[in-house]
C-alpha cells in the first residue's frame, strides 16, 4: 500500500487519524452510557414470544386417542396409550420424548379436537435422561365428567336390555285382559330392578376403579 | 530544593531520641515499599475490574455481576485467589533462568517508576530531581524484561510476541521522551513534585496544557506514543490475543502471569500519571489550593501542612490518573488493532516528526513569550 505522495495528504492523514478517532470514541462513548441489553439469567428472563415453539402441553379433556399427532412427529416422538369404554377413555400415558424432539411444531397442526400446543416453557435441564420423557397427562384414568357420562351411558344400555327383555318375556304369558296391567307394571317393575342391579354393579365397578 | 517527606517526618518525631538517623530512615522506606507494594496490588486489581465493566457496557453488557454482590467488585479478588493457586509451570526447554527473572524484573522496573511520582505535596517515597528522566527510563526497562519472556519461553508465540515488542518500543521511545519536552521547557524542571506544585491555582488554568498552543498537540502525541509503550491497543500487537494466544506471556501462568498482568495496568497507570502531573496539574486542583491558602498560607512547608490537605491531594491525583486509565480503555473498544508494518509507520513516520515539529514550535513561541 504506497503511503501519502505530497505533503498535503501526510497532514490529512494526521487530521484523518485524530478526527476519526474521536469520531469512534463518541460512538462507543454512546453505548458505554446506555442500558446494557443483556439480562442477569437466570434471576432474570427475556420475554418469549408467545408463538415460541416450546414444550408442549395438552388439553387432555379434549384429546380423543386419535394419534394424529404421534402419527405426524417425524422423529416419533408421541406416544399414547388409552383404554377406551364406550366414548369414554381412560388415560394410561401420554409421553413425549424430549430427547428426540425438535420442537417443529408438526404436531399441532393435525389435531382434530386442537388440544396439543407448545408453550413458552423452554428450560429442560436434568441429571438423569429418563426425566426427558415427559408425560403430559394432568390425571390419570378417567375425568370425573367423563365417569358419569360413561355411567349415564352404560344405564341406558342396561335400560335398553332390560326393555328388550320386558318385552321378549311377555309376550308368551299373553291371555287375560286384567294380567296385562300387572305385566305392565311388572314389566315396569323389571326395569327397576334391573337398573337397581346395574346401579349396584356399576357402584361395585367404580370401587374397584377407585 | 529539599522536600520534607510527610512519613518521614512523622517517624522522626515518634521515634525516641536513641534512634540512629539512618535508622528512621530505613523505616521509611519500609513503609514506603510495604505501601506501594500494596498499592500496586490493589491498584492492579481494580484497574481489571473497571477494564472488565468499561469493556462490558461499551459492548452493551454487564461486565461481572455476581462475585461480591454490587456489579461483582470482587472478581478480581477471587481471579487473583485463583491465580496464586494455579501450578507454576516452566516449560521444557525454556531457559529456567531467564523464564523466571522476566516477570520479576519487567513488574520491578514499574515499581522503580513508580517511586518517583509525588502522590501528595508530603508524600512520595523519593525527592528525584531528575524525576521524569529516571521514570522513562525505568519504564523503559520492561521491554528487557519482555524480550527475555518470548525468548526464555522456548515457543514461536512468545518470540513473535517479544520481538513486536521490543520494535514497538524502540519506535514509540523516541515520541515519547520528545512530547515530553514540551512541557519540560515549559515547566523548566525535570522534577515531579516541583512541576505539580508550579501548577497551582487559578482554577485550572495555571495548568501545564494550557500554558502554550502546542502544549495539547504535546499532550495527544505523549498520550498515543504511551499507548504503545504500554502495549495497549490499538498497539497490542505483543499480546494480540487473537493472533498469538497471548503474545510473549503464552507459556507464563498463575502468579508468574499475573506479574506480567500487574504490570500491564501498572504501566498504564503511571503512563496516566505522567500525563497527569506535566499536562494536568499534578495533585493540584482548586480544593487543595484554597485549603493551603486558608490553613498554613502559600509558602509554609510541606511538613506543616495538614494531613487532610495531603489526602486531597492524593484522591486528585489518582482521579486525574483515572481518568487517562479509562481514556485508554474506552480507546480499546474503539479502535481496530494496527499491523505492525502500521505501528512501525506511525511510530516513525508520524509520530517523531509531529513531536519534533510540535518542540521547534513550542520552543520558538516560549522564546517570543
Amino acid at each position: 500500500m504506497r503511503g501519502p505522495t505530497t505533503f498535503r495528504q501526510y497532514l490529512r492523514n494526521v487530521w484523518d487519524g485524530f478526527f476519526t478517532t474521536l469520531i469512534g470514541m463518541r460512538i462507543t462513548g454512546r453505548y458505554l452510557l446506555q442500558k446494557p441489553i443483556t439480562v442477569q439469567y437466570p434471576d432474570e428472563r427475556m420475554p418469549i414470544p408467545d408463538r415460541y415453539r416450546g414444550i408442549h402441553y395438552l388439553e387432555q379433556e379434549k384429546c380423543i386417542n386419535c394419534l394424529a399427532c404421534a402419527r405426524a412427529c417425524p422423529i416419533d416422538c408421541i406416544e399414547m396409550d388409552a383404554i377406551r369404554h364406550g366414548k369414554e377413555l381412560e388415560w394410561v400415558s401420554f409421553t413425549l420424548d424430549y430427547q428426540k424432539c425438535m420442537f417443529c411444531e408438526l404436531c399441532v397442526y393435525p389435531c382434530p379436537k386442537d388440544c396439543i400446543h407448545m408453550s413458552t416453557e423452554y428450560t429442560l435441564v436434568s441429571t438423569d435422561r429418563s426425566e426427558f420423557v415427559h408425560d403430559l397427562l394432568s390425571f390419570k384414568g378417567m375425568a370425573r365428567d367423563a365417569r358419569v357420562r360413561m355411567r349415564e351411558a352404560e344405564k341406558k344400555k342396561a335400560e335398553k336390555v332390560a326393555a328388550k327383555k320386558a318385552v321378549a318375556a311377555p309376550a308368551p304369558a299373553a291371555g287375560t285382559e286384567g294380567a296385562k296391567p300387572e305385566e305392565a307394571q311388572e314389566a315396569a317393575a323389571e326395569p327397576a330392578a334391573a337398573d337397581a342391579e346395574a346401579g349396584a354393579d356399576l357402584s361395585g365397578d367404580e370401587e374397584a376403579q377407585a | 530544593m529539599e522536600h520534607g517527606n510527610y512519613v518521614h517526618s512523622l517517624l522522626d518525631g515518634v521515634a525516641p531520641d536513641w534512634v540512629p538517623g539512618w535508622a528512621v530512615v530505613v523505616s521509611t522506606a519500609a513503609v514506603g515499599v510495604a505501601l506501594l507494594i500494596a498499592f500496586v496490588a490493589v491498584l492492579a486489581m481494580f484497574s481489571v475490574w473497571l477494564e472488565r465493566k468499561v469493556s462490558g457496557h461499551i459492548q452493551c453488557r454487564y461486565g461481572p455481576m455476581y462475585v461480591g454482590g454490587w456489579h461483582g467488585w470482587a472478581q478480581s479478588l477471587a481471579d487473583a485467589l485463583k491465580l496464586l493457586m494455579k501450578e507454576d509451570l516452566v516449560p521444557i526447554g525454556a531457559d529456567r533462568v531467564l523464564f523466571v527473572v522476566a516477570p520479576a524484573l519487567v513488574l520491578g522496573s514499574i515499581f522503580g517508576a513508580l517511586v518517583a511520582f509525588p502522590f501528595t505535596p508530603g508524600f512520595f517515597f523519593a525527592d528525584i530531581d531528575l524525576g521524569i528522566f529516571f521514570i522513562l527510563g525505568m519504564s523503559a526497562l520492561t521491554t528487557i524484561g519482555v524480550v527475555m519472556a518470548g525468548w526464555a519461553s522456548n515457543s514461536k508465540w512468545s518470540l513473535y510476541g517479544a520481538m513486536r515488542e521490543a520494535a514497538q518500543v524502540v519506535a514509540y521511545e523516541i515520541p515519547l521522551g520528545i512530547s515530553l519536552l514540551v512541557p519540560l521547557m515549559v515547566a523548566g524542571t525535570f522534577n515531579l513534585l516541583e512541576a505539580s506544585q508550579m501548577q497551582a491555582g487559578w482554577f485550572g488554568m495555571k495548568w501545564l496544557v494550557f500554558q502554550n498552543p502546542f502544549m495539547i498537540p504535546a499532550a495527544i502525541l505523549f498520550f498515543t506514543a504511551a499507548l504503545a509503550e504500554t502495549k495497549r491497543a490499538p498497539f497490542d500487537l505483543p499480546e494480540a490475543e487473537s493472533e498469538l494466544v497471548a503474545g510473549f506471556m503464552t507459556e507464563y501462568s498463575g502468579l508468574r502471569w499475573s506479574f506480567f498482568f500487574m504490570e500491564e495496568y501498572a504501566a498504564m497507570f503511571l503512563m496516566s500519571l505522567v500525563a497527569a502531573v506535566f499536562f494536568f496539574g499534578g495533585f493540584e486542583s482548586p480544593f487543595t489550593h484554597l485549603a493551603q491558602r486558608a490553613f498554613v498560607g502559600e509558602t509554609a512547608a510541606v511538613a506543616d501542612l495538614p494531613l487532610l490537605y495531603q489526602l486531597t491531594a492524593g484522591v486528585v491525583l489518582f482521579a486525574k490518573a483515572l481518568f487517562g486509565v479509562f481514556v485508554m480503555m474506552w480507546l480499546r473498544w474503539t479502535l481496530p488493532r494496527l499491523r505492525i508494518d502500521q505501528v512501525m509507520t506511525m511510530g516513525y513516520k508520524y509520530l517523531t516528526p509531529l513531536a519534533l515539529a510540535c518542540v521547534l514550535a513550542a520552543g520558538t513561541w516560549e522564546a517570543i513569550f
